[in-house]
């Protein structure tokens, strides 16, 4: 085997990535717990968040392969990839539309999360600036999402699978390495500005969904108790 | 037949008292009531466990908690009352009245946890107060997952 191969994966994609896998595994387990892991939900909740803001920047400063221009497919690809004969390297017009979909719906989970409320004694980050009965309806968005979201991802998975064994396209391994088999071109761009770039959105981004900048309600005083009645 | 009539009239009377009948209108107001003043307490015992500790606070709000569950507000659903509204539409499902075994299963894991935080409250542990914080917002979370609908 002294195939040829060539950088398809940057670095920070392939931490994204994996990172997003973690959190949302996590996001998951954690939600569908309940009790005290709600808190932890939440804190995922900003985490992803970040991950996402960076991603959304990396698709646009990123290396060649990551950009979102280099893959967003028009219905001609995708037709053609259904008939076999799309050529290319990277996500493919199917591949790409999951990606786009992946990202979208997570971005509403989030985002709806930021208002959510649990009837419990949780709130979302955000909670103080929408009303009660907004921010249930929000709520059952965020639940019906991640239904959705979980059908998306296990989709996912069986793509992979199914390429896998049956197309003989190993997706994870370039995943993982950055490196495809193949004499396609190695990914360009995405230098160390683009990664400050991105990497100061994401902050930001954590920043503004985590309330920190919201007014502070004014403290009770410390040894404030309720009258005895 | 008079002294039967009489007795029926009795009778009536007597389980009237015992059960007072409540317009469906008023029995969701009063649920709703009951969970939104649990929810205030919740929050109480969460901010004191995060924020300043003041044990006299959470056994307020842990008692609060521990008398309504306690209150058999089970009674404040009859037949009918799936659908209606309280202060707002109810959001209690359908399967509420058809699955008596899993209704009783998940107020009965309520009320365990409601007792056990009334306990936990009153030795003042903040820790073990947040650690029972945990387990009965789960039992809150058990019954909205099964017989609270989505909005």
């Amino acid at each position: 085997m002294n195939s040829k191969k060539f950088h398809l994966w940057d670095l920070p994609t392939r931490l994204f990535h994996w990172l997003l896998v973690l959190c949302v595994l996590a996001a998951v387990i954690s939600g569908q717990l309940g009790g005290n892991l709600i808190d932890w939900h939440g804190r995922i909740g900003l985490l992803i968040v970040g991950l996402l803001a960076f991603r959304l920047v990396w698709g646009i400063v990123g290396s060649s392969y990551a950009r979102f221009r280099q893959f967003l497919p028009t219905p001609a690809q995708i037709k053609a990839y259904l008939r076999g004969e799309w050529q290319g390297e990277g996500h493919n017009p199917l591949g790409a539309l999951a990606v786009f979909g992946l990202l979208g719906l997570l971005t509403a989970q989030v985002v709806t999360g930021l208002f959510s409320n649990d009837d419990i004694a949780f709130v979302g980050p955000l909670f103080e600036l929408v009303s009660k009965n907004l921010s249930n309806r929000l709520t059952g968005l965020h639940h019906l999402l991640s239904n959705l979201l979980i059908g998306l991802v296990v989709l996912h998975i069986v793509a992979i699978a199914f390429y896998g064994h049956v197309k003989k396209q190993k997706l994870v391994k370039p995943m993982i390495t950055g490196w495809q088999e193949g004499d396609g071109e190695s990914a360009t761009g995405g230098g160390l500005l683009a990664l400050i770039v991105a990497l100061a959105v994401a902050a930001g981004a954590i920043y503004g969904a985590s309330g920190a900048w919201l007014p502070e309600p004014p403290p009770p005083p410390p040894a404030a108790e309720t009258p005895s009645w | 037949m008079k002294s039967k009539l009489l007795l029926a009239l009795l009778t009536v009377t007597l389980a009237g008292a015992a059960v007072a009948q409540v317009k469906t209108e008023d029995a969701i107001k009063y649920r709703q009531s009951g969970y939104g003043f649990m929810a205030w307490n919740m929050a109480r015992i969460k901010m004191n466990v995060e924020g300043q500790y003041n044990k006299e606070e959470v056994i307020k709000a842990a008692n609060a908690i521990q008398a309504i569950a306690n209150s058999g507000m089970g009674a404040l659903y009859p037949q009918g009352s799936d659908k209606g509204t309280g202060w707002e539409a109810t959001r209690v499902k359908p399967e509420f009245f058809t699955n008596k075994e899993g209704v009783t299963k998940v107020a009965m894991a309520f009320n365990k946890e409601a007792n056990e935080m009334a306990k936990v409250a009153a030795t003042g542990d903040a820790a073990a107060v947040g650690a029972q914080l945990g387990k009965l917002g789960g039992t809150c979370k058990g019954c909205h997952d099964d017989f609270k609908a989505k909005k």
